[in-house]
């Protein structure tokens, strides 16, 4: 195979590559949207809230906690719970 | 065969058939090193990420497999463990954010094969707004579909806009409002775009739970995305028209 070649069969297979994150993230993204229909988006796996607001259904069980608990359910509407104006985190 | 134990305890929780077997076989061709490298990915962890892609490449390992077997079969469970609801958004960026530490190491190389980034975009949250969950969705996608992104995180002010351009030069300004209270922010920096006269050198997009084709109208926005993936396709479109209106 001459260099010309390799590299453009180089380039070819890495934009394949490419696509496919961007497939997956495309995935990501329409799960996201859909998710965010009912589970507050800032709340993660263990229920902790990772907001860098104020929301009422933000429970701290101590001072020291640093991510405080999701207590909202997620049937309800949480996005007027949020106070985006608030900041809880210095950075 | 797998070969790291914390990965195939990951790959548990695929469990389609038809992806066990896609994502199984692509993982069990690889070496340790990728395997890794997929591992440090599905954990968020960006530091393990950076130091694994770095130190492969310098042992001429190629990006191609670092990109197919090491970061791609990372992100395909991290893809499939958020739909099932194993994981959510928060865990998501957080993975995406290890991607990025990892390619950071690649464009070059990338770039050297021939492929450039699509453009450059700023992206912040307006003054007065703490919220960043879309921004940082939108800046996962758009860094996906080969943008280089600058992320001014929130609370940005038309200032921090102004200076952030005249460090990046790019070719989008992305704003992000979650507030109808902050959304006027966004035709504030549009303002002052205006008034500092780089109005023309830059597409000014906004986008966010409450904003509106109509407002982006109002406002003067050159492009408003409805959602992550709707940005992506009005700022390839964006990239375009500023060549046009510069050459």
């Amino acid at each position: 195979m001459t260099k010309d070649n390799s590299i453009s069969k180089n380039k070819k297979n890495l934009e394949k590559s490419l696509n496919r994150i961007y497939e997956i993230y495309k995935d990501i993204s329409f799960n996201a949207d859909e998710i965010s229909k009912y589970r507050c988006p800032y709340k993660n796996a263990k229920s902790q809230c990772t907001a860098n607001f104020q929301c009422r259904n933000q429970y701290f069980e101590n001072d020291k906690q640093i991510e405080p608990i999701c207590i909202g359910s997620d049937k309800l509407n949480y996005r007027s719970a949020w106070h985006v104006d608030q900041p809880i985190k210095n950075d | 065969m797998f070969e790291h134990e914390g990965l195939l305890k990951e790959f548990q929780w695929v469990t389609k058939e038809s992806e066990k077997k896609h994502i199984g076989e692509s993982i069990a061709k690889t070496s340790l090193d990728m395997q890794e490298i997929s591992f440090a990915l599905i954990q968020g962890d960006n530091e393990s990420v950076d130091k694994l892609t770095k130190e492969n490449l310098d042992k001429g390992i190629s990006a191609n497999e670092i990109l197919d077997n090491g970061l791609l079969n990372g992100m395909s469970i991290v893809g499939v463990k958020f739909r099932d609801n194993i994981i959510f958004v928060p865990e998501v960026l957080i993975s995406a954010r290890a991607m990025k530490a990892g390619m950071v190491h690649l464009e070059p190389i990338l770039s050297a094969s021939g492929i450039e980034p699509l453009g450059t975009i700023l992206m912040g949250t307006v003054k007065g707004d703490l919220h960043d969950i879309g921004k940082n969705l939108c800046i996962m996608m758009l860094r996906g579909a080969g943008f280089t992104v600058h992320d001014l995180g929130v609370d940005t002010s038309p200032e921090d806009f102004e200076d952030a351009f005249g460090e990046h030069e790019p070719d989008i300004i992305g704003m992000s409002a979650l507030l109808t209270t902050t959304m006027p922010n966004m035709g504030r920096t549009i303002q002052h775009f205006e008034d500092v006269g780089l109005r023309e050198e830059v597409r000014l997009m906004v986008g966010g739970a409450p904003v509106t084709q109509e407002f982006a109208d109002e406002m003067g926005a050159d492009a408003y995305g409805e959602s992550a993936v709707d940005a992506v396709d009005r700022a390839k479109e964006q990239v375009a028209l500023l060549k046009d209106l510069k050459s």
